[in-house]
């Protein structure tokens, strides 16, 4: 008996290697992993000139990793290994206190200055006064949530870069960071990098007053929440057993329907709709397109209950979530994304007699948006 | 392929283990030889030509050798083409750019350096096949008969891409009378997880440390540069000694035994015990295959000194095409020429522990000149480890070794033999099956979730 049971090792390894070559041969293959958020590889192209250059040994490594049997498990159990043996954040996410995951800090060498000069230019040949606001990052503000050994937050130093730089050149900068601070609310999700929809009020009350226009009440709101929100930083974690986030939308009451108009520009087809939120997203992996439809390059909100006010935002995601808010305050609003209009947005502020434009970040985006260098 | 990875572990070697277990004793090594091909050819298939062919070659000059064996002047001729062609095909594919830029920059030449990928392993091979040639000739090993048993031994896949070096006299008998048995596979299968287990969860970590270090962006600070350079050094350690385990282990799984590579070198106290526990199978064949042919220490003092700095030349530029390897080798060489008629008494009549620390700090130093091909970068990452004026330790550099710590220590604990010395002590208890069956099964789970992870996976000694 005691002869036998020594080669224990072997008969688990052999058995171990060969499930999982059977289980990789016979399981049927996904194409989406809604945990991670992405479409998995396909089947590498075979041809002789593929095998022979490589490219297909290459694809099938790839599609092998991602169509690994139990991967997400395997995904998962890794990073919780790492977390174990105290390398937190060694796949760029910190797994913090309360169920809270914060992506690492943006580092000293970004494009920050180069992006920042990018607006000042544009701001000479606009016409018309820009203002900029960047969202603070998660574990800036949430810092008290954040693991004991982790990169420290560098927004101090990058907010009064910035600021420094826009004030020598007469350009506005809405800074949140203390009222963010201060707040007592939940203002980023938990396992996004977004801010909620309560961060956006409170950034937008800001704005308000740096622009001179009157904030929408609190009570004007109707707030709905809906559970079972993941968002992309759970996704890059591999720490699935985080709780998911509430993902709350505001309705404003006093709205009649026909009030809000939403045209949503792509190249050159437009669409329109009479509501800022689409609820179904929320019935898909990704539930942060609920406002206002995502990502496009061109959104134009009006809103036939406010007076006057043209603005136009040059934003990332960030904005979504503010827009609706805005609508409120202005009775126009566009919203630009230089990562997909490669047009003249001197002539977009020209031809659309916009007041003024507001630039709106998420600082880590600011810090490594390379598509900002299109804006003209 | 490399052994950690998702193809070579759940589909390349379940099927060759299946394959060869159900094809009879005398058709296993024909098996083995085509599936080597596949194993060396996966990216890049077009190698695989250039490796026949040099089996070829090497084939031909045993055969001739020994065709000649008593005509001395023809056998010798033989062996000097087999070696020229040998030397001239790994001296062009690895040392063509090298040699160009030297000629550019010594002459007032202005030659295209031209683009030749390295072939894998051919550093490995290519010694491999010499040591064949040398020992017919020698009359230290029989020459092959069999083209298929000679090729299954230059392309057998688990030494073939990053060593140990096999000798073929050490392996000319188990290649055609070898006899599998459980217990030889069980003990191969620990081998191998212990040696996947150094790769992916200790090496790869610490290279991450190392990498992590010099990505910062502030200066890391005296402490901190010391600390990334010892991730580096267990790096190239524990991604070099696994990789020996594993082929040793796969070896096992297919019957064969091979010597052992590395035997615990960052113990030494001295640095020529270092290289005598560092890359054995390396040491060896410069040994038995330079140093001894140019006659050793037998030719007078002088002459030694001399012997010593060419075969330390020749291993610091086998181990690259790159200047500051050919520095490494001098470096060491230099340094094992004063310990050999200079330090050695004072050496043995020292605190063992003085040995300890005089040798780490040399080849932590070495793998300094070891890393940076950039000349510029290794003076200034030189000057960063005693230039205190950048600080001890930054904060970005605390911070990194701070999520390193565990793994660190466990490194540390893993460069000694205080584990196997525990195991020895356990191997007869009852119980053992159970531990090492725990072990096994937590290194296959562990190891297999950094790897469809992939973020890190390099092989350090891929380009040798």
């Amino acid at each position: 008996m005691k002869r036998k049971i020594v080669l224990l090792p072997a008969a688990v390894f052999s058995v171990f290697i060969f499930i999982f070559t059977v289980m990789f041969i016979i399981t049927p293959k996904a194409d989406y992993s809604s945990s991670e958020k992405r479409y998995l590889e396909d089947f590498p192209e075979t041809s002789l000139s593929s095998v022979t250059n490589g490219e297909f040994e290459k694809g099938f490594e790839s599609y092998l990793a991602d169509h690994f049997p139990l991967r997400n498990m395997w995904v998962g159990l890794n990073a919780y290994c790492n977390y174990c043996i105290g390398n937190n954040g060694c796949d760029g996410v910190y797994k913090c206190s309360d169920g809270w995951l914060i992506n690492k800090p943006i580092t000293t060498d970004n494009r920050i200055k180069t992006n920042t000069d990018t607006i000042i230019k544009f701001s000479k040949s606009a016409g018309v006064p820009v203002t900029m606001m960047t969202a603070p990052s998660t574990g800036y503000i949430m810092a008290d949530k954040l693991p004991a050994v982790h990169d420290e937050y560098i927004d101090d130093y990058v907010f009064g870069d910035i600021k420094k730089s826009l004030k020598k050149e007469g350009i506005g900068f809405v800074d949140i960071r203390q009222k963010f601070k201060n707040s007592t609310e939940q203002l980023y999700y938990k396992t996004d990098h977004h801010w909620t929809s309560e961060g956006a009020y409170e950034a937008y009350e800001e704005v308000c007053r740096a622009l001179g226009v009157k904030a929408a009440n609190r009570d004007f709101y109707d707030i709905k929440t809906y559970p079972d929100f993941y968002g992309t930083t759970y996704s890059t974690s591999g720490f699935w057993l985080t709780k998911p986030d509430e993902i709350a939308v505001w309705h404003n009451k006093n709205h009649k329907p026909g009030d809000i108009k939403l045209t949503i520009t792509e190249g050159n087809e437009s669409k329109a709709y009479d509501t800022l939120f689409f609820d179904n997203h929320l019935k898909e992996d990704d539930k942060y397109p609920v406002f206002i439809d995502g990502n496009h390059a061109l959104e134009t909100i009006t809103n036939k209950n406010v007076r006057k006010g043209r603005l136009l935002v040059i934003k990332d995601s960030f904005a979504h979530t503010l827009a609706p808010f805005l609508a409120d305050s202005f009775r126009k609003v566009t919203l630009v994304d230089v990562r997909y209009y490669k047009n003249s947005v001197t002539d977009l502020v020209r031809q659309g007699k916009y007041d003024r434009v507001l630039v709106m970040y998420g600082i880590d985006n600011f810090a490594t948006d390379t598509d900002l260098a299109w804006l003209k | 392929m490399v052994f950690s990875s998702l193809i070579f572990l759940f589909l390349y070697l379940p099927l060759v283990l299946l394959v060869y277990y159900i094809v009879p004793r005398r058709g296993r090594n024909i098996f083995l030889f085509f599936i080597n091909l596949v194993f060396y050819g996966w990216g890049e298939p077009m190698l695989v030509l250039l490796m026949l062919v040099s089996i070829l070659i090497n084939y031909a000059g045993g055969y001739f050798v020994e065709k000649f064996r008593n005509d001395k002047g023809k056998a010798r001729i033989s062996l000097a083409v087999t070696c020229v062609l040998d030397i001239g095909i790994l001296g062009f594919f690895k040392y063509t750019p090298l040699i160009v830029i030297t000629l550019n920059s010594i002459l007032p030449l202005n030659i295209p350096v031209p683009e030749i990928a390295l072939p894998i392993g051919i550093s490995f091979y290519t010694f491999q096949t010499m040591s064949y040639v040398i020992d017919v000739y020698r009359d230290d090993a029989p020459v092959s008969k069999s083209l298929i048993n000679f090729g299954t031994y230059v392309a057998l896949f688990p030494q073939l891409i990053a060593g140990p070096i096999v000798r073929y006299k050490d392996v000319a008998y188990q290649l055609s009378h070898r006899e599998e048995t459980l217990e030889q596979f069980n003990k191969g299968v620990k081998l191998f997880l212990v040696g996947l287990g150094k790769k992916v969860l200790i090496a790869n970590q610490m290279g991450a440390m190392w990498d992590a270090m010099l990505a910062n962006t502030e200066p890391n600070g005296v402490l901190g540069n010391w600390i990334g350079i010892f991730g580096y050094t267990f790096q190239i350690y524990f991604d070099f000694s696994g990789y020996s385990d594993m082929a040793c282990g796969l070896g096992n799984m297919l019957g064969f035994e091979f010597l052992k590579n590395f035997n615990y070198p960052y113990i030494s106290k001295t640095v020529t015990e270092f290289w005598r526990r560092w890359h054995i199978s390396l040491s060896t064949w410069f040994r038995e295959y330079v140093y001894i042919p140019l006659g050793g220490n037998r030719r007078g003092v002088p002459r030694q000194i001399i012997n010593l700095l060419i075969v330390w030349f020749c291993t610091g530029l086998w181990h690259g095409a790159s200047y500051n390897f050919i520095l490494w080798g001098m470096y060491y060489g230099i340094i094992l020429i004063i310990e050999k008629f200079l330090l050695k008494n004072l050496l043995e009549k020292l605190p063992s522990a003085i040995g300890h620390i005089y040798t780490i700090f040399v080849f932590v130093f070495g793998w300094v000149i070891f890393y940076f091909e950039d000349m510029g970068k290794m003076g200034e990452f030189i000057a960063g480890l005693f230039d205190f004026s950048q600080g001890i330790i930054s904060h970005q550099a605390a911070v990194v070794a701070c999520r390193y710590a565990v793994i660190t220590v466990a490194a540390v604990i893993a460069s000694t033999p205080l584990m196997a010395s525990l195991y020895k002590k356990l191997m007869d208890k009852r119980f053992m099956w159970i531990l090492e069956t725990a072990f096994c099964v937590i290194i296959l789970l562990t190891a297999t979730a950094a790897t469809v992870n992939q973020s890190y996976n390099p092989f350090l000694y891929f380009r040798f």
